[in-house]
Protein backbone atom coordinates (compact mmCIF):
# COMPACT_ATOMS: atom_id res chain seq x y z
CA UNK A 1 0.00 0.00 0.00
CA UNK A 2 1.15 3.87 -0.68
CA UNK A 3 0.90 6.51 1.66
CA UNK A 4 -2.00 8.00 0.15
CA UNK A 5 -4.83 5.80 -0.64
CA UNK A 6 -7.24 5.78 -3.91
CA UNK A 7 -10.69 7.05 -3.45
CA UNK A 8 -11.52 3.14 -4.71
CA UNK A 9 -9.73 2.06 -1.85
CA UNK A 10 -11.67 4.38 0.40
CA UNK A 11 -15.06 2.99 -0.64
CA UNK A 12 -14.29 -0.51 0.45
CA UNK A 13 -12.71 0.63 3.61
CA UNK A 14 -16.21 2.77 3.95
CA UNK A 15 -17.89 -0.66 3.59
CA UNK A 16 -16.32 -1.65 7.11
CA UNK A 17 -18.39 1.33 8.64
CA UNK A 18 -21.91 -0.03 6.90
CA UNK A 19 -21.32 2.31 3.97
CA UNK A 20 -21.78 2.23 0.73
CA UNK A 21 -20.85 4.58 -1.84
CA UNK A 22 -19.40 4.81 -5.37
CA UNK A 23 -16.22 6.09 -5.54
CA UNK A 24 -16.82 7.98 -8.82
CA UNK A 25 -19.33 9.91 -7.04
CA UNK A 26 -17.11 10.69 -4.58
CA UNK A 27 -14.56 11.91 -7.18
CA UNK A 28 -17.49 13.84 -8.93
CA UNK A 29 -18.45 15.78 -5.67
CA UNK A 30 -15.26 16.67 -4.13
CA UNK A 31 -16.72 19.43 -1.65
CA UNK A 32 -19.02 16.57 -0.04
CA UNK A 33 -18.50 15.80 3.55
CA UNK A 34 -18.22 12.77 5.23
CA UNK A 35 -21.40 12.88 6.85
CA UNK A 36 -23.13 13.35 4.00
CA UNK A 37 -22.86 9.99 2.56
CA UNK A 38 -23.35 8.74 6.27
CA UNK A 39 -19.75 8.13 8.20
CA UNK A 40 -19.51 9.48 11.61
CA UNK A 41 -16.16 10.13 13.73
CA UNK A 42 -15.88 6.94 14.79
CA UNK A 43 -16.55 5.24 11.34
CA UNK A 44 -13.57 7.73 10.53
CA UNK A 45 -11.51 6.49 13.13
CA UNK A 46 -12.35 2.53 12.74
CA UNK A 47 -11.06 3.06 9.11
CA UNK A 48 -8.10 4.50 10.16
CA UNK A 49 -7.39 1.75 12.67
CA UNK A 50 -8.52 -0.82 9.96
CA UNK A 51 -5.61 0.80 7.45
CA UNK A 52 -3.12 1.02 10.66
CA UNK A 53 -3.67 -2.74 11.39
CA UNK A 54 -2.70 -3.51 7.62
CA UNK A 55 0.24 -1.25 7.26
CA UNK A 56 2.60 -0.78 10.45
CA UNK A 57 4.13 2.42 8.12
CA UNK A 58 0.45 4.10 8.70
CA UNK A 59 0.47 6.79 11.36
CA UNK A 60 -2.83 7.82 12.45
CA UNK A 61 -1.68 10.71 14.15
CA UNK A 62 -1.37 12.44 10.49
CA UNK A 63 -5.15 12.19 9.26
CA UNK A 64 -6.35 15.42 10.16
CA UNK A 65 -9.53 15.54 13.28
CA UNK A 66 -12.70 14.70 12.01
CA UNK A 67 -15.06 17.69 11.55
CA UNK A 68 -18.33 18.69 9.69
CA UNK A 69 -16.05 19.47 6.67
CA UNK A 70 -13.52 16.31 6.06
CA UNK A 71 -14.14 15.20 2.74
CA UNK A 72 -13.06 12.00 1.57
CA UNK A 73 -10.80 13.92 -1.49
CA UNK A 74 -8.98 16.06 1.40
CA UNK A 75 -8.76 12.34 3.42
CA UNK A 76 -7.37 10.66 0.43
CA UNK A 77 -4.77 13.56 -0.25
CA UNK A 78 -3.23 13.74 3.20
CA UNK A 79 0.43 11.58 3.49
CA UNK A 80 -0.54 9.21 6.02
CA UNK A 81 2.54 6.76 5.97
CA UNK B 1 -52.26 18.07 33.20
CA UNK B 2 -54.76 19.62 31.10
CA UNK B 3 -54.51 16.91 28.07
CA UNK B 4 -53.99 13.39 28.61
CA UNK B 5 -50.52 11.71 27.22
CA UNK B 6 -51.55 8.45 25.13
CA UNK B 7 -50.09 5.56 22.88
CA UNK B 8 -50.43 6.18 19.12
CA UNK B 9 -48.24 3.13 17.91
CA UNK B 10 -47.22 0.39 19.20
CA UNK B 11 -43.78 -1.33 17.54
CA UNK B 12 -42.89 -5.45 18.90
CA UNK B 13 -39.87 -7.69 18.35
CA UNK B 14 -41.04 -10.39 20.30
CA UNK B 15 -39.62 -14.52 20.52
CA UNK B 16 -43.43 -14.94 19.74
CA UNK B 17 -43.71 -12.52 16.87
CA UNK B 18 -42.18 -9.59 14.91
CA UNK B 19 -44.64 -6.82 14.92
CA UNK B 20 -48.01 -6.45 17.11
CA UNK B 21 -49.88 -8.43 14.91
CA UNK B 22 -48.20 -11.82 15.02
CA UNK B 23 -47.16 -10.93 18.49
CA UNK B 24 -51.21 -10.67 20.10
CA UNK B 25 -52.08 -13.55 17.89
CA UNK B 26 -49.60 -16.00 19.17
CA UNK B 27 -49.97 -14.28 22.71
CA UNK B 28 -54.17 -14.66 22.90
CA UNK B 29 -53.38 -18.08 21.83
CA UNK B 30 -51.32 -19.12 24.62
CA UNK B 31 -48.40 -20.59 22.96
CA UNK B 32 -45.54 -21.13 24.26
CA UNK B 33 -42.40 -20.73 22.33
CA UNK B 34 -39.59 -21.19 25.10
CA UNK B 35 -36.78 -23.25 23.66
CA UNK B 36 -33.98 -24.89 24.20
CA UNK B 37 -30.59 -22.28 23.84
CA UNK B 38 -29.46 -22.54 19.90
CA UNK B 39 -26.97 -19.04 20.42
CA UNK B 40 -23.25 -19.89 19.08
CA UNK B 41 -20.85 -20.39 22.31
CA UNK B 42 -23.79 -20.97 24.46
CA UNK B 43 -23.96 -25.26 24.37
CA UNK B 44 -22.03 -25.75 27.57
CA UNK B 45 -23.62 -23.18 29.72
CA UNK B 46 -26.20 -24.14 32.52
CA UNK B 47 -28.71 -22.25 31.32
CA UNK B 48 -30.89 -24.39 28.91
CA UNK B 49 -34.04 -22.62 27.98
CA UNK B 50 -34.67 -18.98 26.70
CA UNK B 51 -36.83 -16.77 24.38
CA UNK B 52 -34.98 -16.48 21.48
CA UNK B 53 -36.08 -14.13 19.01
CA UNK B 54 -35.57 -15.63 15.73
CA UNK B 55 -38.25 -14.55 13.45
CA UNK B 56 -36.15 -11.23 13.30
CA UNK B 57 -33.35 -10.55 10.08
CA UNK B 58 -32.15 -7.05 10.95
CA UNK B 59 -30.79 -6.40 7.71
CA UNK B 60 -34.47 -6.39 5.92
CA UNK B 61 -35.14 -3.60 8.56
CA UNK B 62 -31.72 -1.39 9.78
CA UNK B 63 -29.47 0.24 7.15
CA UNK B 64 -26.33 -1.41 7.47
CA UNK B 65 -24.42 1.90 8.61
CA UNK B 66 -26.73 1.50 11.80
CA UNK B 67 -26.36 -2.08 11.97
CA UNK B 68 -22.43 -2.41 12.10
CA UNK B 69 -21.90 -0.10 14.99
CA UNK B 70 -24.98 -1.23 17.12
CA UNK B 71 -25.50 -4.55 19.37
CA UNK B 72 -28.79 -6.37 19.02
CA UNK B 73 -30.58 -5.07 21.72
CA UNK B 74 -30.13 -1.63 19.57
CA UNK B 75 -31.08 -3.62 16.33
CA UNK B 76 -34.37 -4.59 18.19
CA UNK B 77 -35.11 -1.28 19.17
CA UNK B 78 -34.91 0.32 15.67
CA UNK B 79 -36.50 -2.43 14.24
CA UNK B 80 -39.45 -2.04 16.94
CA UNK B 81 -39.25 2.01 17.06
CA UNK B 82 -40.07 1.89 12.77
CA UNK B 83 -42.67 -0.57 13.96
CA UNK B 84 -44.04 1.77 16.40
CA UNK B 85 -44.17 4.93 14.48
CA UNK B 86 -45.59 2.96 10.94
CA UNK B 87 -48.75 2.02 12.91
CA UNK B 88 -48.98 5.45 14.40
CA UNK B 89 -48.51 7.04 11.24
CA UNK B 90 -46.23 9.33 12.29
CA UNK B 91 -43.53 10.59 9.33
CA UNK B 92 -40.29 12.38 9.03
CA UNK B 93 -42.79 14.99 8.02
CA UNK B 94 -44.79 15.59 10.80
CA UNK B 95 -42.23 16.54 13.08
CA UNK B 96 -38.89 17.76 11.18
CA UNK B 97 -40.06 21.32 11.45
CA UNK B 98 -40.06 21.15 15.00
CA UNK B 99 -37.57 18.27 15.72
CA UNK B 100 -36.97 19.63 19.23
CA UNK B 101 -40.49 18.36 19.91
CA UNK B 102 -39.93 15.01 19.57
CA UNK B 103 -37.79 12.68 22.18
CA UNK B 104 -36.69 8.99 23.02
CA UNK B 105 -36.69 7.25 26.02
CA UNK B 106 -35.68 3.93 26.71
CA UNK B 107 -34.53 1.45 29.35
CA UNK B 108 -32.47 -1.43 29.74
CA UNK B 109 -30.82 -3.71 31.89
CA UNK B 110 -28.14 -5.57 30.01
CA UNK B 111 -26.49 -3.63 27.54
CA UNK B 112 -24.84 -4.52 24.10
CA UNK B 113 -23.05 -7.86 25.36
CA UNK B 114 -22.43 -9.72 22.06
CA UNK B 115 -20.89 -6.41 21.16
CA UNK B 116 -18.78 -6.28 23.83
CA UNK B 117 -17.84 -9.59 23.80
CA UNK B 118 -16.93 -9.75 20.60
CA UNK B 119 -14.83 -7.11 20.44
CA UNK B 120 -13.36 -7.89 24.02
CA UNK B 121 -12.25 -11.00 22.07
CA UNK B 122 -10.35 -8.79 19.29
CA UNK B 123 -8.39 -7.79 22.20
CA UNK B 124 -7.18 -10.60 23.86
CA UNK B 125 -6.80 -12.80 21.09
CA UNK B 126 -4.93 -10.09 18.47
CA UNK B 127 -4.19 -6.91 20.09
CA UNK B 128 -5.95 -3.53 21.17
CA UNK B 129 -5.39 -2.13 17.63
CA UNK B 130 -8.12 -4.29 16.37
CA UNK B 131 -11.33 -3.02 18.76
CA UNK B 132 -13.40 -1.37 16.79
CA UNK B 133 -14.08 2.28 17.79
CA UNK B 134 -17.90 1.64 17.89
CA UNK B 135 -17.01 -0.05 21.19
CA UNK B 136 -17.02 2.74 22.90
CA UNK B 137 -21.13 3.20 22.81
CA UNK B 138 -22.65 -0.17 21.25
CA UNK B 139 -21.97 -2.01 24.23
CA UNK B 140 -23.42 1.42 26.76
CA UNK B 141 -27.05 1.17 28.21
CA UNK B 142 -27.76 4.69 26.43
CA UNK B 143 -27.11 3.20 22.53
CA UNK B 144 -30.96 2.32 21.76
CA UNK B 145 -32.30 5.69 22.72
CA UNK B 146 -28.79 7.87 21.25
CA UNK B 147 -28.91 5.54 17.67
CA UNK B 148 -33.30 6.16 17.52
CA UNK B 149 -32.85 10.17 18.05
CA UNK B 150 -29.56 10.29 15.60
CA UNK B 151 -31.41 7.77 12.87
CA UNK B 152 -34.93 9.54 13.17
CA UNK B 153 -33.64 12.80 13.73
CA UNK B 154 -35.23 13.34 17.11
CA UNK B 155 -33.83 16.55 19.58
CA UNK B 156 -36.59 16.50 22.05
CA UNK B 157 -35.81 15.46 25.66
CA UNK B 158 -33.82 12.14 25.63
CA UNK B 159 -33.26 9.60 28.45
CA UNK B 160 -32.49 5.87 29.49
CA UNK B 161 -33.53 4.17 32.63
CA UNK B 162 -30.99 1.69 34.01
CA UNK B 163 -32.81 1.18 36.98
CA UNK B 164 -33.31 -2.73 36.54
CA UNK B 165 -36.34 -4.46 35.47
CA UNK B 166 -38.81 -2.21 36.22
CA UNK B 167 -37.73 0.17 34.24
CA UNK B 168 -39.56 -0.57 31.44
CA UNK B 169 -42.31 1.04 32.98
CA UNK B 170 -40.36 3.74 34.58
CA UNK B 171 -39.75 4.33 30.80
CA UNK B 172 -43.31 5.47 30.61
CA UNK B 173 -43.40 7.77 33.48
CA UNK B 174 -39.95 9.86 32.17
CA UNK B 175 -42.02 10.07 28.59
CA UNK B 176 -45.41 11.34 30.76
CA UNK B 177 -43.47 14.02 32.35
CA UNK B 178 -41.92 15.14 28.58
CA UNK B 179 -45.33 15.50 27.51
CA UNK B 180 -46.89 17.41 30.07
CA UNK B 181 -43.47 19.70 29.58
CA UNK B 182 -44.61 20.69 25.94
CA UNK B 183 -42.93 17.74 23.86
CA UNK B 184 -45.25 16.93 21.33
CA UNK B 185 -44.24 12.67 21.37
CA UNK B 186 -42.20 10.67 22.30
CA UNK B 187 -40.71 7.11 21.34
CA UNK B 188 -41.04 5.12 24.50
CA UNK B 189 -40.16 1.93 25.57
CA UNK B 190 -37.04 -0.94 26.30
CA UNK B 191 -35.53 -3.86 24.64
CA UNK B 192 -33.13 -6.64 25.55
CA UNK B 193 -30.51 -9.08 24.02
CA UNK B 194 -29.26 -11.20 27.02
CA UNK B 195 -28.41 -14.15 25.24
CA UNK B 196 -24.51 -13.97 24.35
CA UNK B 197 -22.28 -16.03 25.88
CA UNK B 198 -21.23 -13.06 28.42
CA UNK B 199 -24.58 -11.73 29.05
CA UNK B 200 -25.61 -15.51 30.31
CA UNK B 201 -22.56 -15.81 32.26
CA UNK B 202 -23.30 -12.65 34.16
CA UNK B 203 -27.01 -14.08 34.42
CA UNK B 204 -26.04 -17.26 36.25
CA UNK B 205 -25.67 -16.25 39.74
CA UNK B 206 -29.02 -14.18 39.69
CA UNK B 207 -31.80 -15.07 42.09
CA UNK B 208 -34.46 -17.23 40.44
CA UNK B 209 -32.90 -17.73 37.26
CA UNK B 210 -34.38 -21.42 35.86
CA UNK B 211 -31.73 -23.76 35.06
CA UNK B 212 -34.16 -26.65 33.99
CA UNK B 213 -33.91 -28.39 30.54
CA UNK B 214 -37.61 -28.52 29.73
CA UNK B 215 -38.94 -25.73 27.64
CA UNK B 216 -42.39 -26.72 29.46
CA UNK B 217 -41.21 -27.11 32.76
CA UNK B 218 -38.81 -23.90 32.82
CA UNK B 219 -40.81 -21.26 34.00
CA UNK B 220 -44.08 -21.58 35.53
CA UNK B 221 -45.06 -18.85 38.11
CA UNK B 222 -48.14 -18.79 40.66
CA UNK B 223 -47.53 -23.02 40.67
CA UNK B 224 -46.14 -25.12 43.40
CA UNK B 225 -43.49 -26.29 40.56
CA UNK B 226 -42.47 -22.93 39.94
CA UNK B 227 -38.77 -23.45 40.02
CA UNK B 228 -37.81 -19.27 38.47
CA UNK B 229 -37.54 -17.29 35.34
CA UNK B 230 -36.36 -18.03 31.62
CA UNK B 231 -34.63 -14.85 30.00
CA UNK B 232 -35.57 -13.78 26.87
CA UNK B 233 -34.49 -11.36 23.91
CA UNK B 234 -36.68 -8.52 22.64
CA UNK B 235 -38.93 -6.02 22.99
CA UNK B 236 -40.85 -3.31 22.46
CA UNK B 237 -41.14 0.24 21.64
CA UNK B 238 -44.03 2.78 21.87
CA UNK B 239 -45.37 6.02 20.32
CA UNK B 240 -46.87 8.39 22.85
CA UNK B 241 -48.41 11.73 22.47
CA UNK B 242 -50.50 14.13 23.79
CA UNK B 243 -54.06 13.34 23.50
CA UNK B 244 -54.95 16.76 21.65
CA UNK B 245 -51.77 16.63 19.42
CA UNK B 246 -52.70 13.11 18.57
CA UNK B 247 -56.12 14.21 17.97
CA UNK B 248 -55.24 17.14 15.64
CA UNK B 249 -53.34 14.66 13.34
CA UNK B 250 -56.17 12.36 13.24
CA UNK B 251 -53.89 9.61 14.89
CA UNK B 252 -55.78 6.36 16.36
CA UNK B 253 -55.19 6.45 20.15
CA UNK B 254 -54.24 2.86 21.09
CA UNK B 255 -54.11 3.49 25.11
CA UNK B 256 -54.25 6.25 27.67
CA UNK B 257 -51.19 6.16 30.40
CA UNK B 258 -53.38 6.63 33.06
CA UNK B 259 -50.81 6.05 36.26
CA UNK B 260 -47.62 4.89 37.58
CA UNK B 261 -45.67 4.50 40.61
CA UNK B 262 -42.53 3.53 41.24
CA UNK B 263 -41.00 2.67 44.93
CA UNK B 264 -37.93 1.05 45.99
CA UNK B 265 -37.14 -2.01 48.55
CA UNK B 266 -33.21 -2.95 48.10
CA UNK B 267 -32.09 -6.40 46.64
CA UNK B 268 -32.95 -9.78 47.59
CA UNK B 269 -36.03 -8.54 49.97
CA UNK B 270 -38.73 -10.15 48.42
CA UNK B 271 -40.91 -9.70 51.50
CA UNK B 272 -40.49 -6.17 51.76
CA UNK B 273 -40.50 -6.69 47.62
CA UNK B 274 -44.13 -7.11 48.40
CA UNK B 275 -44.81 -4.00 50.27
CA UNK B 276 -43.08 -2.02 47.82
CA UNK B 277 -44.62 -3.44 45.09
CA UNK B 278 -48.40 -2.74 47.01
CA UNK B 279 -47.15 0.78 47.65
CA UNK B 280 -46.56 1.49 44.18
CA UNK B 281 -49.79 0.15 42.68
CA UNK B 282 -51.78 2.48 45.27
CA UNK B 283 -50.05 5.50 43.89
CA UNK B 284 -50.45 4.26 40.58
CA UNK B 285 -54.18 3.98 40.93
CA UNK B 286 -54.06 7.81 42.88
CA UNK B 287 -52.91 8.90 39.44
CA UNK B 288 -55.18 7.51 37.21
CA UNK B 289 -57.85 8.55 40.04
CA UNK B 290 -58.52 4.42 39.63
CA UNK B 291 -60.64 2.49 42.45
CA UNK B 292 -59.47 -1.02 42.67
CA UNK B 293 -62.57 -2.57 41.31
CA UNK B 294 -62.03 -0.40 38.01
CA UNK B 295 -58.69 -2.99 37.39
CA UNK B 296 -60.09 -5.06 34.94
CA UNK B 297 -56.77 -7.18 34.34
CA UNK B 298 -53.50 -7.25 36.05
CA UNK B 299 -50.26 -8.70 33.96
CA UNK B 300 -48.25 -10.24 36.42
CA UNK B 301 -44.19 -9.67 37.27
CA UNK B 302 -44.48 -12.99 37.42
CA UNK B 303 -40.71 -13.77 38.77
CA UNK B 304 -41.51 -17.42 39.02
CA UNK B 305 -40.12 -18.38 42.05
CA UNK B 306 -42.20 -19.34 45.71
CA UNK B 307 -41.28 -16.39 47.50
CA UNK B 308 -40.94 -13.95 45.00
CA UNK B 309 -44.85 -15.47 43.62
CA UNK B 310 -46.26 -14.89 47.32
CA UNK B 311 -44.70 -11.93 47.74
CA UNK B 312 -46.81 -10.63 44.41
CA UNK B 313 -50.10 -12.24 45.30
CA UNK B 314 -49.95 -10.60 49.03
CA UNK B 315 -49.04 -7.29 46.92
CA UNK B 316 -52.35 -7.25 45.03
CA UNK B 317 -55.02 -8.35 48.21
CA UNK B 318 -52.89 -5.44 50.10
CA UNK B 319 -53.18 -2.99 47.57
CA UNK B 320 -56.61 -4.25 45.90
CA UNK B 321 -58.17 -5.42 48.92
CA UNK B 322 -60.78 -8.58 48.47
CA UNK B 323 -60.75 -7.74 45.16
CA UNK B 324 -57.15 -8.74 44.61
CA UNK B 325 -58.42 -12.61 44.73
CA UNK B 326 -61.05 -11.85 42.22
CA UNK B 327 -59.58 -9.70 38.97
CA UNK B 328 -58.09 -11.44 36.60
CA UNK B 329 -54.64 -12.22 36.26
CA UNK B 330 -52.06 -13.13 33.83
CA UNK B 331 -48.50 -13.68 32.65
CA UNK B 332 -47.85 -14.23 28.87
CA UNK B 333 -44.46 -13.58 29.41
CA UNK B 334 -44.63 -17.64 30.93
CA UNK B 335 -44.72 -18.59 27.03
CA UNK B 336 -42.05 -15.95 25.95
CA UNK B 337 -39.73 -15.59 29.04
CA UNK B 338 -38.65 -12.68 30.95
CA UNK B 339 -36.74 -9.97 28.91
CA UNK B 340 -35.59 -8.12 31.72
CA UNK B 341 -36.12 -4.29 30.97
CA UNK B 342 -38.20 -5.71 27.64
CA UNK B 343 -40.35 -7.35 29.73
CA UNK B 344 -42.96 -4.82 30.96
CA UNK B 345 -42.68 -3.29 27.68
CA UNK B 346 -43.80 -6.38 26.26
CA UNK B 347 -46.80 -7.12 29.04
CA UNK B 348 -47.49 -3.16 28.43
CA UNK B 349 -48.04 -4.37 24.00
CA UNK B 350 -49.74 -7.05 25.15
CA UNK B 351 -52.17 -4.49 27.80
CA UNK B 352 -52.88 -2.58 24.95
CA UNK B 353 -54.09 -5.48 22.59
CA UNK B 354 -55.99 -7.35 25.59
CA UNK B 355 -57.45 -3.84 26.05
CA UNK B 356 -58.73 -3.66 22.20
CA UNK B 357 -59.58 -7.26 21.90
CA UNK B 358 -61.73 -7.71 24.65
CA UNK B 359 -59.63 -10.55 25.64
CA UNK B 360 -57.37 -11.56 28.23
CA UNK B 361 -54.43 -13.73 27.24
CA UNK B 362 -53.33 -16.99 28.97
CA UNK B 363 -50.39 -18.00 31.15
CA UNK B 364 -48.86 -20.51 28.83
CA UNK B 365 -47.43 -23.65 30.89
CA UNK B 366 -49.42 -22.68 34.00
CA UNK B 367 -52.32 -24.93 35.13
CA UNK B 368 -52.15 -25.37 38.81
CA UNK B 369 -52.39 -22.26 40.57
CA UNK B 370 -51.44 -22.22 44.34
CA UNK B 371 -52.19 -18.82 45.05
CA UNK B 372 -55.21 -17.46 46.08
CA UNK B 373 -55.22 -15.40 42.57
CA UNK B 374 -57.68 -15.82 39.70
CA UNK B 375 -54.93 -16.61 37.15
CA UNK B 376 -56.03 -16.97 33.71
CA UNK B 377 -54.77 -20.21 32.29
CA UNK B 378 -55.33 -22.83 29.21
CA UNK B 379 -57.02 -20.56 26.50
CA UNK B 380 -57.73 -16.78 26.50
CA UNK B 381 -60.80 -15.43 28.97
CA UNK B 382 -63.17 -12.78 26.78
CA UNK B 383 -64.16 -9.84 29.06
CA UNK B 384 -65.43 -6.98 29.37
CA UNK B 385 -61.80 -4.69 29.43
CA UNK B 386 -61.40 -0.83 30.34
CA UNK B 387 -58.49 -0.70 32.32
CA UNK B 388 -55.04 -2.92 32.78
CA UNK B 389 -52.66 -2.70 35.81
CA UNK B 390 -48.76 -3.72 34.45
CA UNK B 391 -46.45 -4.88 37.24
CA UNK B 392 -42.62 -5.08 37.15
CA UNK B 393 -40.01 -6.02 39.77
CA UNK B 394 -36.57 -5.88 39.39
CA UNK B 395 -33.88 -7.64 40.54
CA UNK B 396 -32.23 -5.13 42.36
CA UNK B 397 -35.63 -3.87 44.36
CA UNK B 398 -37.37 -1.66 42.02
CA UNK B 399 -41.00 -1.92 42.15
CA UNK B 400 -43.49 -0.05 39.12
CA UNK B 401 -46.65 0.19 38.62
CA UNK B 402 -48.37 1.44 35.48
CA UNK B 403 -51.85 1.67 34.80
CA UNK B 404 -53.49 1.85 31.14
CA UNK B 405 -57.37 3.13 30.11
CA UNK B 406 -58.76 1.37 26.57
CA UNK B 407 -58.32 3.84 23.66
CA UNK B 408 -61.44 3.87 22.67
CA UNK B 409 -62.29 5.68 25.99
CA UNK B 410 -59.84 8.80 25.09
CA UNK B 411 -62.30 10.54 22.83
CA UNK B 412 -65.31 9.85 25.20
Amino acid sequence: MSDRLTLEELAVLMKTAGITVDPTEMARRPDSAFDEYGLDSLGLLGIVGELATASPNIMPFLVPPYDSTSTPTVFVNVRIG
Amino acid sequence: MTSRTVITGIGVIAPNGVGAGAFWKATQSGLSVLDRVTRAGCEHLPLRVAGEVRGFDPGAMVEDRFLVQTDRFTHHALAAADLALEDARLGRADYEGDPFSFGVVTAAGSGGGEFGQRELQHLWEQGPRFVGPYQSIAWFYAASTGQISIRRGLKGPCGVVCSDEAGGLDAFALAVRAIRQGSRAMLVGATEAPLAPYSIVCQLEYEGLSTSDDPERAYRPFTDKACGFVPAEGGAMFVVEDEEEAGRRGATVRAVLAGHAATFTGTRRRDAAGEGLAHAIRGALREADCAPEEIDVVFADALGTPEADAAEAAALTAALGAYGRKVPVTAPKSGTGRAYCAAPALDTAAAILALEHGVVPPTPNVYDVCHDLDVVTGSARPAELRTALVLSRGRMGSNSALVLRKGASANE
